[in-house]
């Protein structure tokens, strides 16, 4: 397929009007394979401005006279609007955004042509591949081991290759238990927790369906995880359904773990919403904040009927129950919902931030992204960076990197040049070559020049775990990322670059400057 | 190097004094180390009561009552619990519980206090202990009630510095007039109470002749904006009790606006909303729904928003700017001193706002005793409102929006408001000038600056960047206004951070590092700098005078 199929015009004058704060572009229209682009002449600043077609998520046209006016609503939750001289013109270049943007393969999105400066292919996917964290608990704990029985991704075409289960369990077990868990997507290790010597693990739910089905293998696993950790532990499975919900998947085949079968395991349930419900509780959150209308009086019971904060407050909320399990309890902890796949990761996830120090460096977080969260373009892993936000306003010292981090990665799950985020599996990965066919997300980041707004210059290592406050007094709109675009950072930004100012004195000056060799080893 | 420090005249430390007095109390010394206390301060009594903790529940301890302050240490030993409490903050003390009542901690004492918390204590019903400590209390919480002194007036600390000298009427009119001048375009705001129309419409040729002077004064613009804080209705009706609002006919040369910003009855009403939803419990469920049902943050946008266009007025509207509400001292001197702190980065440093305050407020006739009830028992009094809180938290907002505008901290803004109620400043006391001068209350008390000013480091917002010409026009959308959650939540311990002001705790390190080093710097620079007097004969030697630097990292 070629892109000039798609692209129905060549060029056209256009007005852009990117929100209140900005001034208006005006200059010459162009759509690309990939960008849409503006070019207001030589002499104005900036000299070129680029959108990238991916992250377009709607579109409107309307003519009038000879003119037209495309609005765009895109992923970042930018609203554009572009004003074209010329009936025809708007039209042609309505309809080569909605086709180029709409486009379904991976392998002809930007990152598979994108080639900046500086940057060489396949240079930053070794970064933090996960079986590195895994030989490292593997060979610590000596009760784990990497197996690479999904090699061929046969077992669970939605695992990595290399997954870590306990070392008592043989890989046909392992087989066994995947057919009996949704998806193949069987219990593995997601975090170790060495202080207690307990592990949090992660799952889909088990099939045991209206027949109350069991397995063998998954039970054994499951015992061998509680044997290894210490005699007589104990062990939480966190279901993120309710037990009602839990109950009722039964009846499409799934279900969940019977007391009876699995000793020693106490099933919690802590219901978290995903899905549809999170998809329209960020719409209509995305409606009030982008509602013109300054000064509205309802605006917090608006707030509060988007609910958006009350599934952060959930999320954290359970996080904090795993975390505790583990770290007051010295219990060994297993996530799953249904598939496993959502709000399972986001309990995982959150727990290792809480726990453990090294995700909260700036390496150790990417680490943790890279093993955790391998869907993307679901509003959930924006709860996932909101809750992440949270953290950071309340421990403004522990974490490495700072907003900017966040604000980047949001950006970038949605659209991006890099090829990180692309493809919803491992197997999907491998098919499209994305690790050696486009430039990782960390390539990009980890550059010198971005350091500066990605990292917190405030940090200072914290060894303990960061409890944090879920009181609804205690959790606040992200303005920076819901009210982005409404709103001027400057203020902010100023007092961004005086922190930086003064954490870099310090460190020019200093005398032992220590930072904490963060940046990734090879 | 710079001339060696003079040493003070009369240096009386805060360690000197306490010395003395434990030496003086000898038999007491075990108490007093279980109590601080400041000069002037005398122990009453103590007793063991239950102190009913709204988040741990019940807790055994010993409460000790001086003529300033309520101090529980507890008696249990899994709790390291202390209160300490100025009586000026109570606001009510009631008996709860009667002789025959049976509950478990149901007989005791219920203090309502006017900084957003409550304080129970449960006794026993034997021995009129309850009677003591409510007669105790009572009498000198409420001194004024009982012919006794406010606590200023024996307040014996000393301090380096005089903060009632923070304030010179005469030089600070010398900068500025009655309130604010533009430094260019020269239009002024000033202020003043409604003009007594009444039903009949009554008029005064001086006042019209006289806002006509105060229009002339800027040749810019013909037209001279009065800004009326109360809502259109309210002003009207205003009219039926001898007041009212400039008429056009009267007052021609003049654009009348109305800013709808509601009455002190409203604002107190709404804080007691505040309360209900934050103490001791928060609102679970609803939370935000149930904070919009206060009003509390319409009410801060309303006064913003009147400030912000009082401020945008004087600086892009050229045009002069009268404002008043009904009496001139409540929503007035919000608005003036909020709109000076927009135009004016003078009033954004910790002595500029000191002086806002002195001026615009206290020098203004803000009727502080009518408004917070200093040592009054009258807790329903109508008076009282909290409409100083009330700018103190736009000023909080505004440093939220703009972290480096201004020299102070959050810690400075809630130090004020604790000493609003404390009485143990005499900042804060009396109606007006002329009652506080019949009192010498600057040559009788101390003032808060002093305390604020010899420890400003404690004060200083290490992000503070400091700009002359800037005008500040915070964002009064309700989207960016929030709750102050440091101040009105921040008795439940479940709201606290890890660690107090952890990101200010460790730019104040930075902030001391990076001044070490620059010192360092210039030392250093001194030392290289060519065919400088021999070192080792130099009583200032730089490498002599290195500063030992202490790496935190």
């Amino acid at each position: 397929m070629e892109f000039s199929e798609l692209i129905r015009t060549g060029q056209a004058q256009a007005e852009l009007l990117r929100g209140p704060e900005m001034p208006p572009l005006r200059g010459t229209l162009c759509v690309t394979g990939h960008h849409l682009l503006l070019s207001p002449g030589p002499q104005a600043t900036p000299d070129l401005w680029l959108l990238l077609l991916r992250s377009v998520d709607s579109i409107e046209k309307r003519v009038a006279g000879d003119a037209g006016t495309i609005t765009l609503r895109c992923k970042d939750l930018r609203v554009l609007q572009l004003d074209i001289e010329g009936v025809e013109a708007t039209l042609d270049i309505a309809r080569s955004i909605e086709a180029l943007s709409s486009l379904e393969s991976v392998i002809t999105s930007f990152p598979f042509f994108y080639r900046p400066k500086g940057l060489r292919l396949g240079e930053a996917w070794h970064f933090h591949p996960p079986e590195r964290y895994y030989k490292r608990i593997a060979r610590e704990t000596r009760a784990w081991r990497l197996s690479e029985a999904n090699e061929d991704f046969s077992l669970c075409p939605s695992y990595p290759r290399a997954v870590i289960v306990p070392r008592a369990v043989d890989d046909d077990a392992l087989a066994r238990s995947a057919r009996f868990r949704q998806g193949g997507r069987f219990p593995v290790l997601s975090y170790y927790h060495a202080p207690r010597g307990t592990v949090l693990l992660r799952s889909s739910q088990p099939l045991t369906g209206r027949q109350k089905l069991r397995c063998a293998e998954d039970e054994e696993l499951l015992r061998a995880v509680l044997a290894e950790a210490r005699p007589g532990a104990r062990g939480f499975i966190v279901d993120t359904r309710s037990a009602q919900a839990a109950k009722q998947a039964r009846m499409t085949g799934g279900g969940t773990e019977a007391k009876a079968a699995y000793p020693g395991w106490k099933r919690l349930h802590r219901p978290l919403e995903r899905g549809r419900p999170l998809q329209e509780s960020f719409v209509r959150l995305m409606e009030a904040c982008g509602d013109p209308e300054q000064s509205m009086d309802r605006w917090l019971s608006r707030l509060d009927g988007c609910r958006w904060l009350s599934h952060v407050k959930e999320a954290l909320s359970t996080a904090c129950l795993a975390a505790q399990g583990m770290e007051w309890e010295g219990a060994c902890i297993l996530v799953h919902g249904a598939e496993g796949t959502d709000s399972t990761l986001l309990v995982t996830s959150l727990a290792q931030l809480i726990l453990d120090p090294l995700s909260r460096t700036m390496a150790g977080f990417q680490e943790l992204i890279e093993r955790e969260w391998i869907q993307h373009e679901a509003p959930i892993f924006l709860l996932f960076l909101d809750c992440v936000w949270q953290l950071g306003r309340q421990f403004p010292l522990s974490l490495e990197f700072g907003e900017g981090m966040l604000l980047a990665l949001f950006d970038h799950s949605y659209a991006s040049p890099f090829g990180t985020f692309l493809c919803n599996s491992e197997k999907e990965r491998c098919l499209c070559e994305v690790r050696t066919r486009t430039h990782s997300l960390w390539s990009g980041l980890n550059q010198p020049k971005e350091q500066r707004k990605l990292r917190n210059p405030l940090y200072v290592p914290n060894p303990l775990a960061i409890w944090p406050s879920v009181e609804p007094q205690s959790l606040r709109l992200w303005q920076g990322l819901f009210l982005r675009w409404t709103h001027p950072p400057e203020p902010s930004e100023v007092a961004w670059e005086k922190v930086w100012q003064i954490a870099t004195d310090q460190k020019t000056e200093g005398s032992q400057p220590t930072d904490s060799a963060s940046e990734p080893q090879p | 190097m710079a001339s060696a420090p003079t040493s003070k005249y009369n240096s009386h430390s805060l360690e000197n004094e306490s010395i003395k007095r434990t030496s003086r109390d000898g038999v007491n010394r075990d108490i007093g180390e279980a109590l601080p206390r400041l000069p002037g301060e005398t122990r009453i009594t103590d007793k063991e009561v239950i102190y009913i903790c709204p988040f741990n529940g019940p807790i055994k301890g010993r409460v000790y009552i001086t003529n300033y302050r309520l101090y529980l240490r507890s008696l249990e030993t899994d709790s390291a619990l202390i209160l300490d409490v100025p009586l000026g903050v109570i606001s009510r003390i009631e008996k709860m519980g009667g002789a025959t009542s049976r509950g478990e901690n149901s007989y005791g004492l219920d203090i309502t206090c006017k900084d957003m918390r409550n304080l129970r204590f449960a006794l026993k019903q034997e021995g009129h202990s309850r009677r003591d400590m409510f007669e105790i209390l009572t009498r000198y919480a409420f001194p004024l009630a009982h012919s006794l002194p406010i606590f200023a007036f024996l307040n014996e600390e000393k301090f380096d510095v005089d903060g009632w000298m923070v304030y010179n009427p005469v030089e600070e009119y010398r900068r500025q007039v009655l309130s604010w001048i533009h430094p260019e375009n020269k239009t002024v705001i000033m202020r003043c109470s409604q003009p007594l129309v009444g039903m009949s419409g009554k008029r005064n040729k001086d006042d019209e002749k006289y806002l006509d002077v105060i229009r002339e004064t800027n040749r810019q613009i013909n037209k001279l904006t009065i800004y009326d804080a109360r809502p259109n209705v309210n002003a009207v009706a205003n009219k039926a009790t001898g007041g009212g609002y400039e008429s056009d006919d009267a007052y021609h040369n003049a654009e009348l606006f109305f800013l709808d910003i509601h009455n002190i009855h409203v604002m107190r009403e709404s804080l007691k909303k505040v309360k209900d939803i934050v103490y001791p419990n928060v609102e679970e469920s609803h939370w935000l729904s149930s904070l919009e049902s206060t009003h509390w943050l319409e009410h801060i946008k309303l006064v913003l928003t009147g400030a912000i266009q009082v401020a945008d007025r004087v600086s892009s509207g050229k045009s002069s700017v009268v404002v008043h509400c009904s009496d001139g001292w409540d929503r007035t001197a919000q608005l003036t001193s909020l709109a000076m702190l927009m135009l004016d980065s003078y009033y954004r440093s910790i002595e500029g706002f000191e002086i806002l305050v002195q001026k615009e407020w206290i020098s203004f006739g803000h009727k502080f005793a009518s408004r917070i009830g200093h040592g009054d028992k009258n807790h329903a009094d109508a008076d009282r409102s909290p409409i100083f809180l009330q700018f103190v938290d736009c000023v909080w907002q505004m440093s939220k929006q703009f972290p480096t505008a201004f020299e102070f901290n959050e810690r400075f803004l809630i130090i004020i408001l604790d000493h609003l109620y404390s009485c143990r400043f005499g900042t804060f006391l009396y109606n007006c000038e002329s009652a506080r001068e019949k009192q010498k209350v600057t040559e009788r008390t101390v003032s808060l600056w002093s305390l604020i000013n010899s420890n400003k480091d404690k004060f200083k917002n290490p992000f503070y960047t400091k700009e002359i010409n800037r005008v500040l026009y915070p964002v009064a959308s309700m989207r960016h206004l929030e709750l102050w959650v440091n101040y009105y939540i921040r008795w439940n311990p479940r709201i606290k951070q890890q660690q107090p002001n952890p990101v200010e705790q460790r730019y104040m390190e930075l902030l001391a590092l990076r001044d070490e080093y620059i010192k360092r710097l210039e030392e250093l620079q001194l030392a290289n700098s060519p065919k400088l007097s021999d070192p080792s004969t130099s009583p200032s030697s730089p490498s002599q005078m290195m500063p030992h630097v202490q790496t935190h990292f």
